[in-house]
């Protein structure tokens, strides 16, 4: 690993390898869960947390850092969900979730990389080369991350393993977390009220074509617009600025 | 390790052969004339350091950390012998795109794949599909009134494709490949069984085998069935197969680490890197190189030296020390014969600079490659099937590349993708992001929606598992105007080499046969049951794909929004042919106007067909090497000579 343990470092037993994280790393990694969709166990057993915990203050600064997990924990406290946090706060939370599903810091929107006055450019980058097969998306469907991990001679013949449901997802993280306020809410999670049944993501929430190959993966467009703000618009989303 | 010399430790030297690249191309040749026991020196331009198990494992760390997994993803980049990167172009609007980096671009469209400078040449980041070429593609001209034809048919080659396929290690089905049409013998074994076909081709054999798609453009129905492909990866070792040795096939495993990659376990990611060498690569056929093949790394050819009478004398080369800095010292050495293996466009480069073999002002000409329209569909949510599993394709639909409707559009081969949506728009990592609705809207401002948590992790992972996408790739024949040039003057690279110029376009057939295939993966989706995703023109944030435009084949045809990717096929740049004022080089790749030099990799191949080129390129390098090894015998006759007068005087006394 690179520079990514020295979260590590402000732990009192810094240098024994099996130190219990320390209370920083306990928060980050507790406040990541409802976000993520995994488990603590699930976030800690990726190896990553104490190199998202410090990319994640490197991309942001101590302060932006400190604001965005003190403001998540009293929504929290209130009962809401990641989908109704202000805007800015919930930029920096997908950039988080984004982090934790592929081992990359993001591109974020423009308009909050230039109201947090970042000292670096709003470009995706790899949090380190063991990021990478560590990234939660591949687990999400299944599957291995793409050139690590293999699952095997002759795996990929057979059917896809079933997924577990979103209850089931909600369930395994209510345990673990274990400050659920209020029973699982998916509009709370971004589900859109009017499309609660449907089998399939709306085109909004999916990729566009990749233009070039040197668009990062966080800057493919969407496959459509975002519907028209009335009918199909998230059904909390009050506080746009 | 396999480099054993340097350029300064050769300088100044005579060699029976010298070889120019260390790809499939020359890598099977050196290792062909050393095991005659000529004296083979092979010049590198490239880095080395992936023929040991450390410097392989760089390698892949180098691909982990990047952030876009692009062809060229696991090698640094080089200023001393710099490559081109599908990374360099930026599309600017629709059909305007710009360029950076080792191209110079003039085309209306971009030339959109790349290659590798560095040991084992572009054979390590290749997907390793090894299908093989229909016997009529050899003859497009003659069959169907368009593009060259080869000099040679497909029985002629058959043996040194046999040969290429055992050398680079194929698994495939014998019989299958004879009921399609490309293996002449019902009893054919390769020396692996088939790479297992994913669940995917399972669902497409069930849902499409057997049922008709009409192609309006080639006015014809076709009748759907999904094969198998044959692909330079390691599988289970074929008990049928026999090379009369009594042993059986033993797959090539990893390069420093013995019994390491003997199968391919689903890594996923043969292209930019399979991480356990299952998939096949040049420096397998390096490690059999005699001890009379030098090969040096870091030596970039810049000129081949001018002998007398029309022959060549050796090459001109610069070594460097750090791949960082193109600093470097000039030396020569001297052969009998010079191959150029440099790849097709450096190739063409190499002669251009050069000044030779250009008689008939074809050097650079009919550049080729098979441009490549992609299609992404979503199955129903009752039939998830798994994406991002075992090698990139395993399968394919073969029906709309042979017969009539050639005359009507270029011919096209169906992929099947078992990658979901990855080259098409970048996902699974693309996907996290949009479901998320990170990056801002248009105006740069966050954006409304987006899921969290158990609602991301299950709609995602649900929606991942239903992406599939067909990679249907066209022919391109070869066209005088699609061409390398070079302009010292103005291009050259750090090292002082000029650079590649090329001019690149799409002409009326390709257009159609894209078209064509645009209808035909509608059709298929419909088949499916599939919800068609394909967005080929303007995207949400007003951006066009690279390679877009819109075309109607003509008649009450509505004009549809197309596009293409660059597979990296580049073929064509010196073709072969019986006549010298056609072509660049004969049927055994010797250039027509320089007895002892030859030129030898896809840039002579007259046409590609639908299939991709290497293992027909492979094959044209062992006849060549067959030719040369009879060249050489034929210059250092005085020594058979002298051994039968001997012999004779034996017999005599
Ligand atoms: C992404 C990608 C995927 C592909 N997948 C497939 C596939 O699945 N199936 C298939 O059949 N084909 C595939 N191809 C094409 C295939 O890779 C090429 O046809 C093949 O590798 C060409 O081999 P070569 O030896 O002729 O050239 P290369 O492999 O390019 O080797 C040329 C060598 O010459 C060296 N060289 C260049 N210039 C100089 C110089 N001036 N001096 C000294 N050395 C020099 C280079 O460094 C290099 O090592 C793919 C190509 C790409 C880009
Ligand atoms: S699927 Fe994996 S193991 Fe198999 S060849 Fe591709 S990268 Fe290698």
């Amino acid at each position: 690993m690179t520079d990514g343990t020295n979260a590590g470092a402000a732990a009192p037993n810094a240098d024994t390898h099996l130190e219990a994280p320390s209370a920083p790393l306990e928060r980050f990694v507790r406040l990541c869960v409802p976000l993520t969709g995994f488990s603590a166990f699930d976030l800690h057993g990726t190896g990553m947390a104490p190199l998202y915990l410090d990319t994640t203050r490197r991309e942001l600064g101590e302060g932006h850092l400190e604001n965005f997990l003190s403001r998540w924990e009293q929504a929290q406290a209130e009962g809401k969900g990641p989908a109704e946090l202000p805007p800015t706060e919930r930029e920096i939370a997908r950039a988080l979730v984004y982090l934790w599903y592929t081992g990359a810091w993001p591109r974020i929107a423009p308009a909050v990389h230039a109201e947090l006055r970042r000292d670096r450019p709003n470009g995706e980058s790899m949090a380190s080369a063991t990021s990478y097969p560590e990234g939660l998306v591949w687990r999400a469907f299944g599957g291995h991350p793409g050139g690590a991990k293999p699952p095997g001679f002759g795996t990929w013949s057979y059917p896809p393993p079933t997924l577990p449901t979103e209850a089931e997802i909600a369930e395994s993280i209510t345990q673990s977390a274990a400050t659920a306020t209020r029973p699982y809410d998916p509009t709370a999670y971004g589900a859109l009220a009017n499309l609660l049944d449907e089998e399939s993501v709306p085109p909004h929430l999916l990729p566009g074509a990749c233009v070039t190959r040197s668009v990062p993966p966080s800057a493919v467009p969407c496959a459509a617009p975002p519907p028209e703000t009335g009918s199909g618009s998230p059904a909390k989303d009050v506080s746009e600025r | 390790m396999t480099v054993n010399t340097t350029g300064s430790a050769v300088d100044g030297r005579h060699f029976d052969v010298i070889i120019v690249g260390s790809g499939w191309a020359g890598s099977l040749l050196a290792r062909h004339l050393g095991r005659q026991n000529w004296r083979v020196l092979v010049l590198e331009a490239g880095n080395g350091g992936t023929d040991t198990w450390e410097g392989f494992q760089d390698t892949v760390r180098t691909f982990s950390a990047a952030v876009v997994k692009a062809s060229n993803a696991a090698y640094r980049t080089s200023a001393a012998a710099p490559f081109p990167d599908v990374l360099d172009l930026r599309s600017t609007g629709p059909s305007s795109y710009t360029t950076s980096g080792h191209f110079e671009q003039t085309g209306p469209f971009p030339y959109a794949g790349d290659y590798l400078r560095a040991l084992g040449g572009t054979g390590m980041h290749w997907f390793g599909a090894v299908p093989r070429m229909f016997p009529e593609d050899f003859a497009t001209r003659t069959n169907f009134g368009y593009g060259a034809d080869w000099p040679v048919t497909a029985m002629d080659l058959e043996r040194h494709v046999r040969e290429a396929e055992l050398l680079i290690g194929t698994a495939g089905d014998g019989a299958e490949q004879h009921r399609l049409g490309v293996v002449a013998d019902p009893e054919y074994q390769y020396p692996m069984e088939e790479i297992p076909p994913s669940y995917l081709d399972a669902r497409f054999h069930r849902l499409l085998d057997g049922r008709s798609v009409t192609d309006k453009i080639a006015e014809s129905a076709y009748t759907l069935q999904v094969y198998g492909l044959p692909q330079a990866r390691n599988s289970t070792p074929n008990p049928a197969w026999d090379d009369g040795s009594g042993n059986p096939y033993r797959p090539r495993g990893a390069v420093g680490m013995p019994n390491f990659g003997e199968r391919c376990v689903g890594n996923a990611s043969c292209t930019p890197i399979c991480p356990v060498q299952a998939k096949s690569h040049p420096l397998r056929l390096q490690q059999d190189f005699t001890d009379s093949v030098r090969l040096a790394t870091r030596c970039v050819v810049s000129r081949v030296l001018p002998g007398r009478g029309g022959t060549v004398r050796g090459v001109e080369f610069r070594e460097y020390g750090d791949p960082a800095t193109p600093s470097s010292r000039p030396y020569t050495v001297e052969a009998d014969i010079v191959v150029l293996a440099a790849h097709s466009i450096e190739n063409a480069v190499l002669l251009l600079a050069s000044g030779m073999a250009n008689s008939s002002g074809n050097v650079g000409r009919h550049l080729m490659d098979h441009p490549t329209l992609l299609a992404w569909a979503e199955m129903p949510a009752n039939d998830p099937v798994g994406a991002f599993r075992g090698p990139g394709h395993t399968s394919g639909l073969e029906c709309f590349r042979t017969g009539q409707g050639r005359r009507k559009r270029a011919p096209f081969r169906i992929e099947i993708s078992n990658w979901g949506w990855g080259w098409s728009t970048g996902a699974p990592l693309s996907s996290v992001a949009r479901m998320l609705g990170l990056g801002g809207d248009a105006n740069g401002e966050v954006r409304h929606g987006g899921y969290f948590g158990p609602k991301l992790r299950r709609d995602l992972g649900q929606q991942v598992n239903r992406q599939i996408q067909l990679q249907i790739a066209m022919e391109q024949h070869a066209e005088r105007n699609n061409r390398v040039t070079i302009d010292p003057a103005r291009y050259r690279d750090g090292m002082g080499n000029p650079r590649p110029i090329i001019h690149y376009d799409l002409d009326h057939r390709v257009k159609d046969g894209l078209y064509a295939a645009r209808e035909v993966s509608k059709a298929i989706f419909k088949l499916l049951n599939a919800t068609d995703h394909t967005n080929l023109g303007v995207q949400d944030d007003g951006s066009h794909p690279l390679g877009y435009f819109t075309h109607t084949p003509g008649g009450d045809l509505p004009p549809q929004d197309l596009g293409y990717r660059g597979p990296g096929h580049a073929a064509g740049t010196h073709i072969m042919g019986t006549r010298k004022s056609t072509s660049v080089v004969d049927a055994d790749q010797r250039t027509h106007d320089h007895p002892n030099l030859y030129a030898v990799g896809c840039g002579s191949m007259p046409s590609i067909g639908t299939s991709n080129p290497t293992l027909t390129m492979a094959a044209l390098a062992l006849r060549s090497a067959e030719r040369i090894h009879r060249d050489l015998a034929e210059l250092h006759q005085p020594v058979t000579v002298a051994t039968s007068h001997l012999a004779g005087k034996r017999a005599a006394e």
